[in-house]
């Protein structure tokens, strides 16, 4: 029998089609919600069982839907961020590609509770596999009578459609995302309104990552209290990592909130890659602060990542051993922020092409101490100054790294060639 | 009531206000760039960051609503510190081309950026380039200086609602483009340029010779260009317009104009102004004093008026002329010759429509207020485009729809395209069988218990047609049934009536209709007006029939008011209209005609027929400011002064009183109301004006509507209607519809090979008078003929061929435009271009019931021109 909840199943091939999935015991908890609960019961149990978002900023899941659903406007939209563009994320992927019916699930049951009729998969433009497979999926479940205007002769209607992105990273952001699906340039959004109240075309919308929809089915079937009893307090439930690096098994796993970073790399991921030591870990995707060394033993949830001055953010776990250049990482890192930035704010839009610029010349060995002070006041200069996240991040990842390896961004400059090598 | 304290000052309010807006009601002044009047805040710039207590991060000020309790500051160090760090994000990439730069002097940019200064240099990696281009007739656009406030961009999709420009590309690569690529091809309305904050876009019109300091003077005044009556401002040095700019603060137009508005200022330089009086002597037109063309003209009409009575002299009035040129020219030809021989282009459409709706509703139905459009909740929209005739009373309907209210549009919906859901669009002459259909099911579904039984018995008279007859004329069941279900469901609906629904026949049933469809709705009227003062032409008695303030001749009491003040009697009996004008120079009734502002000969139909009849006369005099079609027949001309060398009131289509103020003074030209006075007091006027003022005074003693309005009040909002005077009460009683009871008819359709042609109006011209501008010109420059693509390709014709068009009245040369908003077998010429004019090629029979123009003789040939 397999332990996990989010991918459980996915070594059967047989999973991603319906049958498959039925077969698993798959749309009973859909079943038992549109035959048993009212949406303000799944709502609630939602809340008590206190998941939270999986996307990256934790959100409670329960708050927002409540939101949501004490807004008087309709229709009301559901939409699921599939957009996965944070390096280093590639969990959702598995859920999309091999469990997709879990996925569908729990959309419908929250379009239930939500009393929405439309919803839609907002699908990162280079998964064209997952694309074909949730389409299959979508029209098994139409088939099946769980989606369409009918839903178990419940005169429930929802009706589900999947759209592909772009390539924009920006438009993971949700409200850029509804930009983006609206047929506009995606740009973040004013907040207020939030997407709870003024979202897809000025209507009420829910925006959740897969991962977050794929917990909804066995918190409705096993209840809130199960669930909870899950990782930790103020952050149960289980988690999807994907880890990448050097390590000698990286990959996705499905393991309880609040595990160590050691436990991960170490027990699950069978540790570093060639036996080398570890630099540090960047725990949440590259817009997450680095991790040191001596603080591998820090939980990994949203509760307690902030405490060491980083995030947990979509669980992404970079791992780097004493063969990898920090100012490498950075610049590469700065490079993808400044191609992503949307070019919306000043301090972004300016700032990341400036600190690329810097770090290129210090990773070159072409750049002075003064550079370096610069790059300092710039990045100052950008965080906790943009519209989103986006450029804050940038800047703030490289501020924590010039903290933490102060020496190799100087000895890059004074030695005008890598400490690695 | 929130309280909240800025820098140490406390800020009360009971509104829900951002900090920036509470900050300026205290006097603190915190930067912003991205912030611009109207539009929305945008939050990106970052310039107005603020430091709020308890929360970590500084907030945008410009986007922040105020909470009670608040503390904010704004001056602390790490603002200053964010401030200059924004400016020196911008500046990093900026050319700092200000010695250059049209914007330098009023650049935010530079203005900021002296206040908080940027770090020293200390950017080493390379400017990135950005695209300059030139090729735009009108605008600049400098990539270079942009600083992506993108308030161009909000303008021209929020405000003007034409889409045309956007961001492309991303991140520090981002620039702004016109979707067409190097050349706009857009509105052209220039509202992005009155956002753009820095020097990134730019009127060509003044480049490189503008600089705020250039600047000697500048006035407040009207444009003169269309109905709506935008205020705007003129700068000015050495006596020339250097540009036209709007005012924010003042007038209806809140800081908006159109592409004729801001750049068709620059006919008044026209080299082809007249400079000289003119007087025709063996056969040619040559240059005399002032002094000897009054006194010629004053003795040729005495003369006439001896031997052949007053009612052998006709005047033709002007809309594009003053209230004050105007009513001179009423005065001149009623009470100094004796004639109520006076009429103006307003008798083409705008003066049937007005007066036949007045006659249903009273007077004043038409005068509401243009910006109270935005607040409806569905405007209906028949017989023109309102985004080209009065642009900026066709955004305030773009408005209503961006507001989630819905829009209406009987016919091509050109503009109002991405305004509407579905097109009714329909065959040639098949309006009055749409409007019955709407008007009929929008009666039965309100349930709709009239008050006017006259309305009432004319509603239930009315014979509506079935959908096999509308599907017919092409126009969709679901398209129908939508607008008359939608249509029950406003609350505050709008009518706009434009000039199709009368030039081409069905006039007084297409004005019952929208009439009572308005009435029925409970809603406001608005008619079109291509004229900036059609209307108060109008007013002021220009109209054979009615006499100042809008009395009908025949009211007895008003003669002698006239008699007490002017010392002369107003002649019985209604004059002739525009049309019997004509027909009476062909036939020898009318030997003399004053011509003030207007161009007949290209501005009625068959050219031929009214080029004959005025060259017919004995005296023909006209005053204008170019030598026209018309004036070329005359055999005296008087320069007159532009627009701009003007002042005096212009009356909107709303009825509004608004001031025009003298600028330029470039010509020689006199004002034609002085020029009228002149030749009055040649003819023995006693009153002597010592400036426009006084021509006022006597307007508004006379006219009952405008009595007490004064010269000097009429500043801000303007004279809005009623102007305190008294308005004319309803004509209470019947009147007639054509037709009122008969099937609207299935219009005949032209046979193969042949199309109906009808008037177009363009988007960047005025009628003829923009011809003269250089910049409008340069937008449009080649007389189009706008036709259905399918009807294109039967003729075996193709887009941009140089076409020739041959009706029976004749010939007219355009380029070909494919256009899918043209029903099939129709296509549309503009009368604008000298010698390929819609009208000239046309012939007109008068409507019965409305005495409006009825133009005929529509069916042309259209054949690929010969190569030159
Ligand atoms: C720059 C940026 C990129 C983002 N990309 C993603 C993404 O790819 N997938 C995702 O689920 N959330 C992404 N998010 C988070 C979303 O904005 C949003 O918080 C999330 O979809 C909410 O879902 P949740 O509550 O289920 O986590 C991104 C946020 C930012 C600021
Ligand atoms: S921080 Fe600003 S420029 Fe960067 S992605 Fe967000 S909105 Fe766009
Ligand atoms: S000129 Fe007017 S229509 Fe053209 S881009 Fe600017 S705002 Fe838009
Ligand atoms: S062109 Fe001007 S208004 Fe438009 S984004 Fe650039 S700076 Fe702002
Ligand atoms: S809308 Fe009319 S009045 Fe206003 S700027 Fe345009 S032409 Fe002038
Ligand atoms: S003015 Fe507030 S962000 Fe631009």
């Amino acid at each position: 029998m397999d332990e996990r909840i989010i991918l459980r199943n996915t070594d059967d091939p047989l999973n991603a089609s319906i049958a498959g999935y039925m077969a698993h015991g798959g749309y009973k908890a859909l079943e038992q919600a549109v035959g048993e609960l009212t949406p303000r019961d799944i709502i609630d149990e939602i809340k008590s069982s206190g998941l939270r978002g999986r996307g990256g900023a934790g959100f409670p899941t329960g708050m927002k839907w409540q939101f949501a659903s004490l807004d008087p406007k309709f229709p009301k939209y559901l939409v699921c961020n599939a957009d996965e563009g944070e390096p280093g994320t590639f969990k959702d992927r598995p859920i999309l590609e091999h469990n997709p019916h879990l996925l569908i699930e729990g959309m419908i049951i929250s379009a239930y509770a939500l009393q929405s009729t439309r919803g839609y998969i907002y699908l990162r433009g280079e998964y064209p596999h997952a694309k074909r497979v949730l389409e299959r999926a979508i029209e098994e479940a139409l088939a099946s009578g769980y989606l369409g205007n009918d839903i178990l002769s419940k005169h429930f209607r929802f009706n589900l459609t999947v759209h592909s992105g772009a390539g924009a990273y920006i438009c993971g952001e949700e409200t850029a995302l509804l930009d983006s699906l609206e047929g506009r340039r995606g740009l973040p959004r004013l907040k207020p309104p939030f997407p709870v109240n003024s979202g897809l075309w000025g209507k009420p919308t829910i925006v959740n990552n897969v991962e977050t929809f794929a917990n909804i089915p066995y918190i409705v079937s096993q209840g809130a209290k199960a669930y909870a009893s899950i990782g930790v307090k103020d952050c149960p439930g289980p988690k999807l990592f994907s880890v990448s690096g050097r390590v000698n098994k990286p990959g996705v796993y499905e393991l309880p909130m609040g595990i160590s970073l050691r436990e991960i790399i170490y027990t699950h991921c069978g540790g570093i890659k060639g036996g080398g030591s570890l630099k540090g870990v960047i725990p949440g995707g590259i817009s997450t602060p680095i991790i040191a060394p001596e603080n591998i033993d820090c939980p990994m949830d949203f509760v307690h990542l902030p405490k060491y001055g980083s995030m947990l953010g979509s669980g992404a776990v970079m791992v780097f051993d004493d063969t990898v250049c920090i100012v490498r990482v950075y610049e590469r890192a700065m490079k993808f922020f400044e191609h992503e930035s949307c070019g919306k704010c000043t301090p972004c839009r300016e700032g990341t092409a400036w600190m690329r610029a810097i770090l290129g010349r210090i990773e070159r060995g072409d750049a002075s101490e003064r550079d370096l002070e610069t790059l300092q006041d710039v990045a100052e200069n950008v965080t906790g100054k943009t519209f989103c996240p986006l450029g804050d991040g940038a800047a703030g990842v490289l501020l924590a790294a010039m903290k933490t390896y102060r020496e190799e961004f100087e000895y890059h400059i004074k030695n005008k060639r890598c400490k690695v090598q | 009531m929130i309280k909240i304290t800025i820098d140490g000052i406390e800020v009360q309010t009971d509104r829900e206000i951002t900090i920036l807006e509470a900050a300026k009601q205290v006097g603190i002044e915190i930067p912003t760039l991205c912030t611009f009047k109207n539009l929305s805040p945008s939050g990106s710039c970052r310039m107005c960051l603020v430091e709020i207590e308890r929360l970590s991060r500084p907030q945008t000020a410009c986007t922040v609503k105020i909470t009670d309790g608040m503390v904010v500051r704004t001056n602390s160090e790490a603002i200053m510190r964010a401030r200059k760090a924004v400016l020196e994000f911008l500046l990093i990439n900026h050319p700092l081309d200000c010695p250059v730069c049209d914007k330098a002097g009023e650049c935010i940019l530079q203005d900021l950026s002296a206040k908080y200064g940027a770090a020293a240099g200390r950017f080493k990696e390379g400017k990135r380039t950005n695209p300059v281009s030139f090729e735009d007739p009108v605008i600049v656009r400098d990539m270079q200086r942009c600083i992506l406030c993108t308030r161009c961009v909000r303008t021209c999709d929020d405000l003007q609602g034409a889409f045309a420009i956007s961001v492309i590309n991303r991140g520090s690569h981002s620039l702004i483009e016109p979707f067409s690529g190097g050349r706009f091809d857009c509105e052209y309305c220039g509202n992005c340029l009155s956002a753009c904050p820095v020097g990134a876009i730019t009127s060509k019109l003044h480049r490189h010779t503008y600089r705020p300091w250039y600047i000697e003077r500048q006035v407040e005044t009207i444009c003169g260009h269309c109905g709506v009556g935008c205020t705007l401002t003129l700068q000015m040095r050495e006596n020339t317009i250097i540009r036209v700019i709007p005012d924010f603060e003042k007038g209806l137009n809140s800081g908006m104009l159109c592409v004729m508005g801001r750049f068709g200022y620059d006919y008044t330089e026209h080299e082809e102004r007249l400079r000289s009086p003119l007087i025709r002597k063996d056969g040619e037109l040559v240059p005399v004093s002032w002094e000897e063309a009054v006194e010629f003209t004053a003795w040729r009409l005495k003369e006439l008026v001896k031997k052949y009575g007053g009612g052998a002299v006709a005047g033709i009035a002007s809309g594009r002329c003053t209230n004050e040129d105007n009513y001179m020219l009423q005065k001149l030809i009623r009470y100094v010759l004796g004639s109520n021989n006076i009429d103006s282009a307003a008798r083409l459409f705008y003066r049937p429509a007005v007066s036949y709706l007045e006659r249903m509703f009273g007077q004043g139905i038409t005068a509401n207020l243009i910006p109270g459009i935005a607040n409806s909740d569905g405007v209906f929209v028949a017989g023109g485009d309102p985004t080209t005739i009065n642009p900026v009373l066709g955004i305030a309907v773009r408005s209503v729809w961006k507001k989630g209210g819905k829009v209406f549009v009987v016919g091509k919906s050109g503009g109002l395209r991405s305004n509407i859901k579905h097109e009714l669009n329909h065959a040639e002459g098949a309006g009055a069988l749409v409007l019955t259909w709407i008007l009929a099911k929008v009666y039965e579904k309100k349930n709709f218990i009239s008050e006017n039984s006259i309305i009432d018995k004319k509603l239930s008279a009315l014979k509506v047609p079935d959908m096999d007859m509308l599907v017919r004329v092409g126009v969709s069941p679901e398209a129908l049934q939508y607008t008359a279900d939608e249509l029950v469901r406003l609350k505050n609906p709008v009518v706009i009536i434009g000039p199709e629904t009368v030039l081409y026949g069905n006039g007084s049933k297409n004005l019952f209709l929208l009439g009572a469809l308005n009435y029925v709705l409970n809603g406001r009227l608005f008619v079109l007006m291509d004229e900036p003062n059609t209307q108060g032409c109008l007013d002021m008695g220009c109209s054979p029939g009615v006499l100042v303030g809008g009395r009908p001749v025949e009211l007895e009491t008003f003669g002698h008011k006239m008699e007490n003040t002017a010392g002369m009697k107003t002649p019985e009996g209604t004059g002739l209209n525009l049309f019997e004008m004509i027909n009476g120079a062909n036939s020898g009734s009318i030997k003399a005609m004053f011509v003030m502002g207007e161009n007949p000969v290209f501005n009625i139909p068959d050219k031929k027929k009214v080029e004959s009849a005025l060259q017919k006369l004995e005296f023909l005099a006209v005053s204008d400011i170019f030598l026209t079609e018309t004036a070329s027949l005359a055999d005296v001309v008087f320069p007159a002064s532009a627009w701009s060398e003007k002042d005096g009131t212009y009356t909107n289509l709303e009825r509004r009183l608004q001031r025009l103020r003298k600028g330029t003074m470039s010509s020689r030209g006199r004002a034609d109301w002085k020029i009228l006075a002149d030749i009055c007091k040649a003819l023995g006027m006693k009153e002597s004006y010592t400036d426009v003022k006084s021509v006022w005074d006597e307007i508004s003693r006379i006219s009952s509507v405008h009595s007490g309005v004064r010269y000097e009040s009429l500043i801000g909002r303007g004279g809005i209607w009623p102007y305190g005077g008294e308005p004319l009460r309803g004509i209470e009683g019947d009147f007639e519809v054509e037709g009122l009871e008969d099937m609207p008819e299935l219009p005949g359709f032209a046979q193969s090979g042949r199309v109906i042609l009808k008037e177009d109006k363009s988007l960047i011209h005025s009628s003829s008078l923009s011809r003269y501008s250089p910049a409008l010109m340069g937008v449009a420059s080649e007389p189009l003929l706008m036709i259905n693509p399918v009807t294109a390709q039967s003729l075996g014709l193709s887009d941009n061929e140089r076409v020739v068009i041959t009706s029976d009245k004749g010939t007219a040369v355009a380029i070909l435009r494919a256009d899918r908003g043209m029903p099939e077998g129709v296509a549309a010429l503009s009368n604008t271009f000298k010698d390929n004019g819609f009208r000239s090629i046309v012939g007109y029979t008068i409507d019965p019931t409305l005495k409006s123009l009825n133009i005929t003789d529509r069916v042309v040939t259209i054949e690929r021109a010969k190569q030159l």
